[in-house]
């Protein structure tokens, strides 16, 4: 369905000198210095499969993305889509996608919803009894129908959210891309989105690039995920596959009957490991700890902390996506 | 050839519906208009009275007050801003929600403005019109307009609207490279205020200045549509000016597509 192969996109970008005196010299003689923001990455995605896109901030995802939708051409490689090129043909190409990009909105600011999708209906060619099976399903899955009417300028972040996830599903396109769809949006709506993109995951055999900082949307939506860090593929495999491989750590939540007994406890000592294996952390009354769980086990550091304090709450968990992605953006970074 | 045109009048309608949105300005807008054609109106008015001709190298007080009316008529029929809005987009990077739909970024542009020019003819352009040929009636004690000449009238208007978008467009487009395009856009609302006729008929301008402006593509934009609709141009004259209009218009179209392929080629979309 998408194949990726050897993609690499450079820009070229101006060098300026600081202060005012670089501003002047600027204007005469620009020195350009070549950026590469995706290097050499490859992945394949087939039919039917959600792909969870992570990476920091200027990692190379909206690059990537772009690419992929034909916005932007890369400087070498190739990227095969539905059979087609991205950057060959746009107009041809994009009649089978779907794009949101989550900071930037595809609705008609001035006018009501439904004048936007009765456009994008004509751009799209869909046929009106497809058009308005359609709309029934969107406005069922992502409950449209209290704003329908309301000009765009006037919807609250979560609804324009879910206008613009509608909008770019009301082709039913064969490839959806979701750049960012839950930013700023709370639990609920959230909740509500990740629940439509399952849904029509499965009733269409949708396939979708996601891409999110929101490391819950993935737990709830992707099998897979390939991680992009400084432009190369760090990570490409299965959510569970990356827990068991980085994620040998467990926490334990607690909190104690009297505050003062923390004192008791010194974890690395205690349990002759190194630091990087251990980590406490103390937030009021709750303390976590997170564990190396392949060099204590999780029974002797209950055992430990049930014999040295008296302990008012307790739970002992996985380690949720997020610390390991932190972890192991902290490992690039530091080199190790 | 259908298909086409359901896609795009779906834009122009929206281009109504838009400009309905915003009624008061847009009547704010038709106010500030009207009042600087009658500044322009008096300044041209002091000076027929201070030379004491009743001609003026060829124009009656009459012939001009109908420039003063009608070339700012035109000016608004042709008025386009595609050059900031295109900028903008390109500035803010939502040009890429244009181009993650299956339609022409020009013909998308332009559709969607004529949903605005709908507005501009019914309520500013039919009523001036009725308004100019009352008074030459009164003046001239007979009926002045006549349908052939508002015809062609009407084809050369649309030819400078489509000149103009074009001409537009290609500065709009400059955004990919300068990204910002300010004082560019300043420069080019001088020259073609200059250029056009708008400010002063080419008519005035001595013989060798005016044969050269004559064939810019500037002086198809207003003068032309305006001379045609008083009659001024007859036979060869007629068929040489619809010519060049034409000529440039394809000149620009061409130019322009050439500029949004090397574009989208070394596009760098700003911010995220």
């Amino acid at each position: 369905m998408i194949y990726v192969d050897n993609v690499t996109k450079e820009f070229k970008k101006v060098v300026k000198e600081s202060g005012l005196k670089g501003s002047i010299s600027s204007l005469f003689c620009r020195t350009y210095q070549t950026v590469r923001a995706v290097d050499d990455i490859s992945f394949h995605v087939p039919k039917g499969e959600i792909l969870g896109f992570i990476g920091a901030n200027g990692a190379g995802k909206s690059t990537t993305i772009k690419m992929l939708t034909g916005i932007l051409t890369p400087t070498s490689g190739k990227v095969k889509i539905n059979g087609q090129v991205p950057y060959k043909n746009r107009k041809k190409y994009v009649q089978e996608i779907g794009v949101v990009f989550g900071q930037r909105t595809q609705l008609w600011w001035d006018l009501p919803l439904t004048e936007t999708f009765s456009v994008l209906q004509q751009i799209y060619q869909v046929e009106e009894q497809e058009f308005q099976k359609r709309m029934a399903f969107l406005n069922q899955v992502l409950e449209l129908e209290e704003f329908i009417k309301s000009p765009v300028r006037t919807l609250s972040l979560g609804q324009r959210m879910r206008a613009d996830l509608a909008a770019s599903m009301i082709h039913n396109p064969k490839v959806l891309f979701l750049d960012e769809p839950t930013i700023g949006l709370d639990v609920a709506v959230k909740n509500n989105i990740r629940k439509a993109i399952t849904e029509i995951n499965q009733q269409e055999q949708t396939t979708i690039i996601l891409t999110t900082h929101d490391l819950n949307d993935i737990e709830s939506l992707c099998k897979r995920i390939v991680m992009i860090d400084k432009g190369k593929i760090m990570y490409d495999g299965s959510l569970t596959e990356m827990k068991s491989k980085f994620g040998k750590y467990r926490e334990v939540n607690f909190s104690l009957e009297q505050e003062a007994e923390f004192e008791k406890l010194s974890f690395a000592a205690d349990f002759q490991v190194e630091k990087e294996d251990i980590k406490v952390n103390r937030s009021k009354e709750k303390i976590t700890v997170t564990f190396h769980a392949g060099k204590i086990s999780v029974q002797s550091m209950l055992s430990y902390l049930l014999k040295r304090v008296q302990i008012k709450d307790i739970s002992v968990n996985d380690v949720n996506i997020e610390e390991i992605v932190c972890r192991m953006y902290g490992k690039e970074v530091t080199g190790a | 050839m259908r298909k086409f045109f359901r896609i795009y009048q779906s834009f122009t309608k929206a281009g109504v519906e838009n400009a309905m949105a915003y009624r008061t300005s847009f009547l704010c807008f038709a106010l500030g208009e009207s009042l600087y054609c009658f500044v322009m109106y008096f300044i041209w008015k002091a000076i027929f009275l201070s030379s004491g001709d009743s001609s003026f190298l060829g124009f009656s007080m009459t012939d001009m007050t109908v420039y003063v009316f009608l070339s700012n008529l035109v000016g608004f029929l042709i008025s386009t801003d595609s050059t900031d809005n295109l900028a903008e987009e390109i500035h803010d990077g939502s040009i890429i929600m244009r181009m993650i739909k299956p339609v022409n970024i020009d013909y998308s542009i332009l559709a969607f403005e004529l949903g605005n020019k709908v507005m501009v003819i019914t309520c500013i352009f039919l009523p001036v019109m009725v308004g100019v040929e009352i008074y030459r009636y009164v003046t001239l004690g007979y009926v002045a307009f006549q349908l052939g000449n508002f015809l062609l009238f009407v084809v050369s208007v649309i030819f400078s609207y489509l000149l103009s978008f074009y001409l537009n467009l290609i500065f709009g487009y400059l955004a990919f490279f300068l990204l910002n395009i300010w004082g560019f856009s300043i420069l080019k609302s001088s020259i073609i205020n200059f250029f056009s006729g708008a400010l002063i008929p080419l008519a005035f301008f001595p013989g060798a200045v005016r044969l050269v402006f004559e064939q810019l593509p500037f002086a198809s934009l207003v003068y032309v549509p305006t001379m045609i609709y008083m009659g001024k141009y007859t036979g060869e004259e007629l068929a040489f000016a619809l010519g060049k209009q034409i000529f440039w218009l394809l000149a620009f179209v061409g130019i322009s597509r050439f500029i949004w392929s090397l574009a989208q080629k070394r596009l760098a979309v700003q911010g995220g």
